[in-house]
């Protein structure tokens, strides 16, 4: 795809502001009816969705130039989808997060960069993360677990644990928990340790296709190699890489994250919960495991029109709105707990407000990222609850930074955790 | 234009460097494309309004003074917008600022004992239904939807919605309001001008309701108002809407003083007839033909679409295909959808029986396809919170009333099928979607002159295709030619024609002179002359203040 295949989109886009906004009709006060950070801390229309569009066709027309306030506009989306999933409530041939995605490409691809992201590239190039960490340390996490060391090993079942939680000394714990609870529980699970790499997704967000790929590219040979044919992975931004953007690269690897497996587990009557937390907690969909962790449908089509100016696609286009992901595993796992009780904010499932990591905003605008996090932190709150819980470790992370920042006291909990203590 | 560097340096000074833009791209996020929406008569493909001079956030009353009296120094005109649903709230000339009220967006108060709420610009009808349904109290929401601001609404345009049956339209519901006046003066109208609180918006205290409004609003031509009140009235329903389901088929269950029926009619006299005596009887809560505007043919294929989340507009012709459908279709050629609510369990038996007896004098029927829980729970959400407007561009991105207007029961019923047939014909032609002829919506009553209905038939197109754009814009030149020879007037497709040409600036000023002096009573737009005369002495607004010099 290319801009100039958005053009249509451009026109077609009516200016209707739900971008906005969380679906109307899940509104439940005013407080937390916005949807979308970027509109939300920066308020110029330019920073919506329908705004995106408008300037997005300003640039194509040669109506404006990519100045540094247009980089600022197309770089702080977080990508997170939650315009795609407003627009659609209405709309069947619109898709705002793909032409978001391909302005940030187009930027690239023009060298309008931004260094905090060609820092992460950098990295990711010379070290095989975005973390700016060395290769050789990335599989240290997994020290003192008997696991299989993939590929010099075979196993059944791959855990991914990706760059923040393989790198991020705080979070290493919640990999080494997931591990040891799919081990206890008997699943042959082996890790590639320092053989893994980046799986893209967060520069892919960031606007750097070419690189995504080739990351991409190099991990399914890896894998084929390897024989592996199911992934679990804490991460839900290298759940959705996998997931929704490797099968149109040829992978046909399946993969879950690891809460849809405990949830399994805990289903099937493999995995017992022994110990009662006494805990009221909330839980935070993560973009990438919620609205956009819907399943890959692989489609080749065209547009067409029915009833002379009806527009629609031939075959039938799958339509990514955020209706079927994966919401309900992490909610069941945790009202399993003996215990825990849990609330729920306004903002949630398919309309849940993003963390404030994603689409290269935490590496690039760490204000407006951290404003985003304390956002969520304040609509946690205000449910009652004593813990944020959530199933990413970029949400984690950047929680915790914005509690740190305020000296809250709300915790901040990956859901392997509450698993673990209850084991 | 740029604003000179003085101007602007003034004019950040004011908001903040954060607040102000005149970045090219930022300012074309602010144009709005006449391919839209055909009210503006233009030639519907690639042509925008104008661009802004500076795009400016105000955060306070204070800071609007501070622009406008800036403004009035320097003799730039200024737009102010709340949120941007119509080509009405951007500039129509160049070299104007365009004021963005979004970030004055707060819910003042809610007096619960009076009934009604103090707002911002920025509060749309959603949030403001949200936190008055806590109280047990609801908002009237535009035709537009609950994304659009009630403030502009109520104080710059008309705002009529499925409501006007129960809770009038939003220029009958305005109370107290915050006007910064063209000049620059801060002025507050009705009861808030005496420092009695915003209860009322003729007095005591100032009654300048008419005058800061004129004719339907003066679409942001006349100033800028920065807070206002508008009536509340009862909401018997939960504090939360109850939303279940997969979007975006989302549905509500509520309780069981709370119906919502779709009914049809043997003839549209029937129609007319059971609509009289709605308002007569004083029954109903929101009132509106709503999903006809997907078309006689489509509208039940369109809401089998849309009540389940695995279908699409892919779907659309098999479902056509489909003889319970076609059935459907067939029985609701003629209807619309009303919610009755009931106060209490006494109150909704009455209302139903009477609804039934109204049916039972006028053939009438409700048609039950509509009234199964997937559906009517659907439906009821749908209309309660009005959160679905965007469906109205649904099919291609555009689309645009065309004859109708404001009028009787009669008035809309007369003219509706032979509207209908003729617009039928020029959807065969490839333009528009074929979509039956009669896609003629509105609600149907309203308070302050015993049910009027506001109509309008849709017409969508594709506005990234050239042969449906212009032929679009050749229907609603032939609309409204037809409209003229059979006696019914210019319809809704010439809207705002006296306001804004093809090119998206004001139409010349003999065009819009001859337009009023044929309206049928021009010296409306003669006293608005005066008004503007002197209430804006630098002619800072646009057009879309209606006037007449002569």
């Amino acid at each position: 795809m290319a801009l100039e295949d958005f053009a249509a989109e451009m026109d077609r886009c009516s200016s209707c502001s739900y971008c906005k906004w969380i679906p109307f009709d899940q509104m439940k006060s005013w407080r937390f009816a916005k949807n979308c950070p970027s509109i939300a801390y920066h308020n110029f229309n330019s920073y919506s969705a329908r705004g995106r569009y408008l300037v997005a066709r300003s640039l194509l027309k040669g109506q404006s130039e990519p100045t540094e306030t247009v980089r600022q506009i197309v770089y702080t989306c977080l990508t997170c989808g939650s315009c795609d999933v407003s627009c659609k409530v209405c709309r069947y041939n619109l898709e705002p997060l793909e032409m978001v995605r391909e302005l940030k490409f187009n930027l690239v691809e023009e060298g309008l960069c931004l260094d905090e992201h060609i820092a992460v590239i950098d990295s990711l190039k010379k070290e095989g993360n975005t973390m700016g960490a060395a290769r050789n340390k990335r599989g240290d996490w997994a020290d003192g677990i008997d696991i299989k060391r993939l590929p010099s090993e075979k196993a059944e079942v791959l855990f991914h644990g990706g760059c923040r939680m393989s790198y991020d000394e705080e979070l290493q714990k919640n990999a080494h928990a997931a591990v040891q609870i799919l081990l206890d529980a008997g699943v042959d699970l082996g890790i590639m340790g320092d053989h893994e790499m980046c799986c893209g997704g967060r520069i892919y967000n960031m606007g750097y296709r070419e690189e995504f790929e080739s990351f991409a590219q190099a991990n399914i040979t890896a894998w084929d190699k390897a024989g592996v044919k199911t992934i679990v992975t804490s991460c839900s931004d290298g759940y959705h890489a996998i997931k929704r953007l490797y099968p149109k690269l040829g992978a046909q690897v399946e993969v879950l994250h690891t809460i849809e497996y405990i949830d399994r587990l805990i289903k099937a009557g493999q995995l017992k919960f022994q110990k009662e937390i006494p805990l009221t907690v909330t839980y935070h969909d993560p973009c990438h495991l919620g609205r956009q962790g819907e399943p890959y449908i692989p489609w080749n089509g065209v547009e067409k029109k029915i009833k002379s100016q009806i527009v629609v696609y031939e075959p039938k286009k799958p339509r990514y709105n955020g209706a079927w992901g994966i919401y309900d595993p992490p909610r069941d796992v945790l009202k399993s707990i003996p215990g825990v009780e849990l609330v729920e904010m306004e903002r949630i499932r398919e309309y849940s407000w993003c963390c404030g990591a994603g689409g290269g905003v935490r590496e690039a605008y760490p204000e407006f990222s951290e404003w985003t996090a304390r956002e969520r932190i304040t609509e946690a709150k205000s449910t009652g609850a004593e813990a944020l819980i959530t199933a990413c470790p970029w949400c984690e992370r950047t929680f915790l930074d914005a509690v740190d920042e305020k000296n809250d006291r709300m915790k901040v909990l990956d859901i392997i955790e509450l698993v673990q203590q209850a084991l | 234009m740029t604003l000179p560097k003085n101007v602007y340096q003034a004019l950040e000074d004011i908001v903040g460097p954060v607040n102000i833009s005149d970045d090219p791209a930022v300012l074309d996020s602010y144009r709005y494309s006449l391919a839209h929406t055909a009210i503006h008569l233009g030639p519907h493909y690639n042509t925008f309004t104008p661009r802004g001079a500076a795009v400016l956030m105000p955060g306070s009353t204070e800071e609007v003074q501070a622009i406008v009296k800036l403004c009035n120094k320097h003799k730039i005109k200024f737009k102010a917008s709340s949120t941007f649903w119509s080509a009405q709230g951007y500039p129509s000339e160049d070299n104007t600022i365009q004021l963005d009220m979004r970030r004055m967006d707060r819910v003042l108060e809610i007096d619960e004992k009076n009934m009604y709420a103090v707002i911002e610009p920025g509060v749309i009808a959603a949030t403001l239904q949200a936190e008055t349904m806590k109280l047990g109290l609801n908002t009237h929401v535009a035709g537009s939807g609950c994304s659009c601001s009630v403030l502009a609404s109520a104080t710059s345009y008309f705002g009529s919605g499925p409501s006007n049956l129960y809770g009038g339209w939003f220029h009958d519901n305005l109370l107290g309001m915050e006007w910064v006046m063209p000049t620059g003066d801060l002025f507050r109208t009705g009861s808030i001008g005496a420092d009695c609180g915003w209860f009322c918006g003729e007095g005591p205290g100032p009654s300048m309701k008419g005058a800061a409004r004129g004719f339907l609003g003066a679409k942001g031509a006349m100033g800028v108002f920065t807070k206002c009140a508008v009536k509340l009235f009862a909401w018997p329903g939960p504090q939360t809407l109850p939303v279940e389901g997969t979007i975006p088929a989302y549905k509500i269950a509520l309780p069981e003083n709370f119906k919502a029926y779709t009914v049809a009619f043997p003839s549209w006299k029937a129609w007319a007839d059971a609509v009289y005596t709605i308002w007569d009887t004083g029954i109903g809560y929101l009132g509106h033909r709503q999903f006809n505007m997907f078309g006689r043919d489509l509208k039940f294929a369109m809401v089998k679409i849309l009540t389940d989340p695995t279908k699409t507009l892919e779907d659309l012709e098999e479902l056509l295909e489909d003889p319970e459908v076609q059935k459907v279709t067939e029985e609701s050629k003629r209807d619309f959808q009303i919610v009755l609510v009931g106060m209490t369990r006494r109150d909704m038996d009455w209302q139903e029986k009477a609804f039934d007896e109204i049916l039972t004098r006028t053939g009438g029927w409700k048609v039950e396809a509509m009234n199964v829980p997937e559906i009517h729970d659907w439906a009821l959400l749908y209309l309660v919170r009005l959160g679905h407007k965007n469906l109205n561009l649904v099919f291609g991105g555009s689309y645009d009333g065309c004859f109708g207007l404001l009028g009787s029961a009669d008035y809309g019923t007369s003219n509706v099928e032979e509207a209908g047939q003729f617009k039928k014909k020029w959807e065969g032609r490839g333009a528009i979607v074929e979509a039956g002829g009669d896609c003629t919506m509105g609600p149907i009553g309203g308070q302050g002159g015993g049910g009027t209905c506001l109509w309008e038939n849709f017409t969508c197109f594709d506005p990234s295709d050239k042969f449906s754009t212009e032929g679009t814009l050749e229907f609603f030149n032939a609309a409204t030619e037809y409209g003229i020879k059979r006696g019914w007037g210019v319809g809704m497709e010439k809207w705002n024609s006296q306001n804004r040409g093809p090119d998206g600036r004001t139409t010349p000023k003999e065009t819009r002179d001859q337009i009023h002096r044929s309206a049928p009573q021009p010296n409306v737009f003669r006293y608005q002359h005066k008004v503007k005369e002197a209430l804006n002495p630098n002619d800072l607004g646009d057009a879309y203040f209606e006037t007449l010099d002569d």
